[in-house]
């Protein structure tokens, strides 16, 4: 195909995916970097699953292409890619034992007995699974049955793994510990990952590159960092943390950054993006909220104590509500008068998600 | 405890009470097993070795056709139900998976109408299908495909193939129509229960075909399978109006014999020893197969 893209591993452009009536997918284009970890987030139905399983060959686009380490495979059946899927419900094979659920993948490459049985056991220790071979899937813990299924896919070395939502049905400490371990085994591996989930937290955490999908398309694709602290859309912002979202008024601008004027007080705000006139929407995140400063003020309406930190919510003089997290100390109580800095704050383009735009 | 009640009978711990309690809603279903299958069977025995008490009458099983008949009848047997599976595997797959949701309750119902009509009716429109003045026989004359009438009704010798005679082609027909359906019903249960995403990831794993075959479906629908093949091949084996409808007169199946003891030599014994040893060849082969783990593990969960 096209010259250029045989560095990425994975391609697609322009996939679409129908079923009768209900566009699932719309038009996703992405590009993943051999070696790296790419989540897909978005919310529930907005077409993470079925993109993974367009991309497995266990679906056919409606339209569209696949493109793996430039090879169009789109119209290839599952085992003539170099893919390997990871379903959000494992999907471990009952009637076989560990060792033969991780190695099943080896025999059908026709990987001979003997050394098939030396990379399972290999993998079953990457995996931190040593000496569980014979043992039953169903008599695993849920964390390790977790592990089986991704030395199962891992196995016969696929140069893309596929991950669907993995970690959800774990407890939340757990869920913790495996995105530790699915970080460490992705290096120690090498292996790209492309990660689905509707936890923003787990993308976040994991990610060197996220991809937000909303209503079968992908709104916005970055670094964690960047998507987190500089989103360029309201959606985006709200779904990948907390959002006090405010409508400003532009009063100038200089090289990327705008002064707006918004909740009753004047402050900077990033504009990456081509600044339109009039009124438009900026992002703070509660933690860039400072008391104590003169920007805006208003009054405490409510203080929840969340451990680490207290949040408060605060009525601007200027008619917006917003929340303000910092550091517990106890000494803000409702009704009174607040000061507040912002620290940061970035304009986004699009209404709110619930306006549409 | 206190001597106020004299009810020594009565259990005083709840756990006792409750083998009590056990033990009666245990005793209407060994009532029934004893009084639908142990007592009939009895009698048979009974007779199969009176005048008392002597063994003839199983002397008499090795001579004449008798081997023969059981033999071929066990045969068709094997052969019918394996027919049965080859079918039910395919077509149980595609309705449980692959067809639409929206049609599926039809065709299920439709492949197991013959389960509703009378057998020897579904034999008969056989013979009005496969008869020398019959449906297909009067089209292929009718266009020119064949000069005269072919011999499809009860014809053609039997075909050997290793130990097995494979049946007429109307007798095969017949058996298949009237026994798929119990197959296929069985089938389905355990098709429905496998789960597809296993087919999906064995073939994400590389998996072809033939091995998604082999690896999932089989070891995930073994149990409908077995259960299929219990409930059809002895009642195959065993036929009596189907064969004698549509059998060439060449294979003559054992309940054709037992039947023409009991009624045209009037020799119950005989005919008495000749179900009882049938029976224990059939159980004989329920019982290796019973015998291996595997199989029974499956069994297990019907
Ligand atoms: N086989 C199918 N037939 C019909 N509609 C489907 C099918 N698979 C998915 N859809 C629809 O496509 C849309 C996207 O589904 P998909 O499973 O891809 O979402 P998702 O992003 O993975 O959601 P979740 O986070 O809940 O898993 C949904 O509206 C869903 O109902
Ligand atoms: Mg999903």
């Amino acid at each position: 195909m096209t010259s250029g893209s045989s560095q990425m591993t994975l391609r697609t452009d322009g996939l679409v995916k129908r079923f009768g009536d209900t566009t699932a997918v719309a038009g996703v284009s992405l590009a993943v970097e051999p070696g790296e970890f790419f989540a897909i987030v978005g919310p529930s139905g907005c077409g993470k699953t079925t993109t993974l399983r367009i991309l497995a060959g266990l679906e056919s686009p409606t339209a569209g292409e696949v493109e793996l380490a430039g090879r169009d495979v789109t119209d290839r059946p599952p085992r003539d890619r170099e893919t390997n899927l990871v379903f959000q419900d494992l999907v471990l094979f009952p009637h076989m034992t560990v060792a033969e659920n991780v190695g099943y993948g080896l025999a059908r490459d026709g990987v001979p007995e003997a050394t098939r049985r030396e990379q399972v056991e290999e993998m079953l220790e990457t995996v931190g699974l040593s000496g569980f071979g014979d043992r039953d899937p169903a008599s695993l813990s849920g964390g390790q049955r977790q592990r089986v299924a991704l030395a199962r896919a891992l196995a016969n070395e696929p140069s893309v793994l596929l991950l669907d939502e993995p970690l959800s049905s774990l407890d939340r400490t757990l869920r913790t510990e495996m995105r530790t371990e699915l970080r460490r085994i992705q290096r120690d591996v090498g292996t790209t990952f492309l990660y689905v989930t509707h936890d923003q937290e787990s993308a976040l955490s994991m990610a060197d590159r996220i991809a937000v999908m909303r209503d079968g398309r992908v709104v916005e694709s970055g670094s964690p960092s960047t998507l987190y602290n500089r989103p360029r859309t309201a959606f985006v912002a709200d779904f990948l943390g907390d959002a006090n979202l405010l409508t400003a008024t532009v009063q100038g601008r200089e090289n990327g950054r705008v002064t707006v004027e918004a909740g009753g007080g004047r402050f900077d705000a990033a504009a990456d993006t081509g600044v339109p006139d009039g009124s438009v929407t900026i992002v703070i995140r509660p933690e860039d909220l400072r008391p104590g400063g003169e920007t805006l003020s208003g009054t405490v309406r409510s203080v929840s104590y969340k451990g680490a930190h207290e949040e408060y919510g605060v009525a601007l003089d200027g008619g917006d509500s917003v929340r303000v997290r910092t550091r517990a100390d106890g000494d803000v109580t409702v009704g009174a008068t607040v000061g507040l800095d912002v620290l940061d704050a970035s304009l986004v383009t699009e209404a709110n998600t619930e306006d549409g735009e | 405890m206190s001597g106020l009640t004299d009810r020594s009978w009565w259990p005083s711990t709840p756990a006792a009470r409750g083998t009590v309690a056990d033990a009666g809603l245990a005793a209407l279903p060994t009532a029934l097993a004893v009084a639908l299958g142990v007592v009939p069977l009895g009698f048979l025995f009974v007779e199969s070795v009176s005048p008392p008490v002597t063994l003839t009458n199983y002397a008499a099983l090795g001579g004449s056709v008798y081997p023969d008949v059981m033999l071929r009848s066990l045969g068709i047997g094997v052969v019918i139900t394996g027919i049965c599976l080859t079918v039910a595997y395919p077509v149980t797959y595609w309705l449980a998976h692959r067809c639409p949701a929206r049609y599926r309750l039809a065709l299920l119902v439709s492949f197991t109408l013959p389960l509703w009509l009378n057998y020897v009716v579904l034999n008969y429109t056989w013979v009005w299908i496969l008869a020398e003045n019959g449906l297909v026989n009067v089209l292929l004359t009718e266009t020119g495909l064949a000069d005269r009438p072919l011999d499809l009704l009860r014809g053609g010798a039997s075909v050997v193939v290793g130990p097995f005679a494979l049946p007429s082609l109307s007798l095969g027909l017949g058996f298949v129509h009237i026994y798929l359906p119990y197959v296929l019903l069985t089938m389905y249960v355990s098709m429905e229960r496998l789960d597809y995403r296993q087919v999906e990831a064995a073939r994400d794993l590389g998996a072809g075909p033939v091995r998604v075959f082999r690896d999932i479906i089989v070891p995930e629908t073994y149990g409908g399978a077995v259960a299929g093949a219990l409930i059809v091949y002895a009642r195959i084996a065993g036929a009596f109006a189907t064969p004698q409808i549509l059998a060439a007169p060449s294979e003559q199946l054992i309940a054709q014999v037992i039947t023409a003891q009991f009624y045209d030599v009037l020799n119950y014994p005989f005919a008495a020893a000749l179900s009882v040893a049938f029976l224990a060849i059939v159980l004989v082969g329920f019982g290796i197969g019973a015998l291996s783990s595997d199989v029974r593990a499956e069994l297990g969960r019907w």
